[in-house]
């Protein structure tokens, strides 16, 4: 019967797809196609993107801890005399929980801009564009995750900025399959999204 | 790799118990990894349909209702596994069928 041929073909390719990514370094491939290289200059701004908002424990989730202790140390370094800091609203806001920590790490509060509008990613880079223009800000670092950087370098370019990029690692290249296999899921979740914001005219 | 040559081993182990102990013919083994790639495949085509579904059900709950819905809802491994047991009770489902068409008196293959 070929409709059985064909799913059994189907089967055979995803077992093949499964055993190159989790023994081969496929997915470290496919993942460096959709990351964009680190970037870093000086600029009028360091914008850091919403990371998956506040537990209910009240502490940031590892995504954006990691993405607001990589803004602060870019702050602290002096590439930027502006920190953004974006985030959710929720029953926590991540954006104030974000300026608690900078201010924290020694960023003045004159040096934090909090924004907690937009859901996605697109609706966040609308909701940052005025804020940014009203603080003659022209040139930008942003600091996001890598897999998440040139959905969200794209629109940000669209929005009238010139885009510095400043990922965020997260993962180490991996060794071992578990990891690879992870590695695989954010890049084909992003590859997802990007499709996504392609067909929805967003980029 | 220690988990992984642990597999090799047991996989050998349970060719040579099946073969030598239980009598069965080398030969099927062939046929029941085809089965097992069928139903994995089908465990892809639902699992593709799932995921565009419920693309469509969280877009369509976003524009019909005030509330926000995440597509990072649908990132999670869960659905995934529960795909592949669909595939995999669809596959049970048509070999069942299969068999109750093979047993059917004046079906099948005649022997002389």
């Amino acid at each position: 019967m070929p409709s059985s041929i064909i799913v059994r073909a189907l089967g055979l390719a995803t077992l093949a797809l499964f055993f190159l990514a989790a023994f081969t370094p496929l997915p470290v491939f496919l993942y460096e196609m959709i990351t964009v290289p680190v970037h870093i200059e000086r600029a009028d701004a360091i914008v850091v993107l919403a990371g998956g908002g506040v537990m209910l424990s009240g502490q940031l989730t590892d995504s954006s801890l990691r993405r607001t202790v990589r803004g602060i140390a870019l702050y602290r370094d002096g590439l930027a005399p502006l920190l953004v800091l974006s985030g959710a609203e929720g029953r926590t806001s991540e954006s104030a929980a974000r300026s608690v920590l900078a201010g924290k790490c020694g960023v003045p509060d004159t040096a934090i801009l909090a924004s907690s509008a937009g859901h996605t990613t697109h609706e966040e880079v609308a909701a940052l564009q005025p804020l940014l223009k009203a603080r003659g800000v022209r040139r930008l670092i942003l600091v996001t995750d890598g897999a998440h950087m040139r959905r969200a370098m794209g629109l940000v370019r669209d929005a009238g900025f010139e885009v510095l990029a400043a990922p965020v690692s997260e993962v180490e290249t991996p060794t071992r399959p578990e990891p690879r296999l992870r590695l695989l899921r954010a890049a084909l979740r992003e590859g997802l999204a990007l499709v996504y914001y392609h067909i929805a005219g967003y980029l | 790799m220690t988990p992984y040559m642990a597999v090799a081993l047991t996989s050998l182990v349970a060719y040579f118990i099946a073969v030598k102990r239980l009598g069965w013919r080398p030969y099927d083994l062939g046929r029941a990894l085809g089965r097992m790639a069928e139903s994995l495949g089908a465990g892809v085509i639902f699992a593709v349909v799932n995921l565009l579904a419920a693309a469509g059900l969280v877009l369509g709950l976003r524009t019909l209702t005030d509330r926000f819905f995440s597509l990072y809802s649908l990132d999670d491994l869960v659905w995934l596994a529960v795909s592949m047991l669909q595939g995999w009770a669809w596959g049970l489902w048509r070999d069942s069928k299969d068999r109750r068409t093979a047993t059917r008196p004046g079906a099948g293959a005649t022997v002389s």
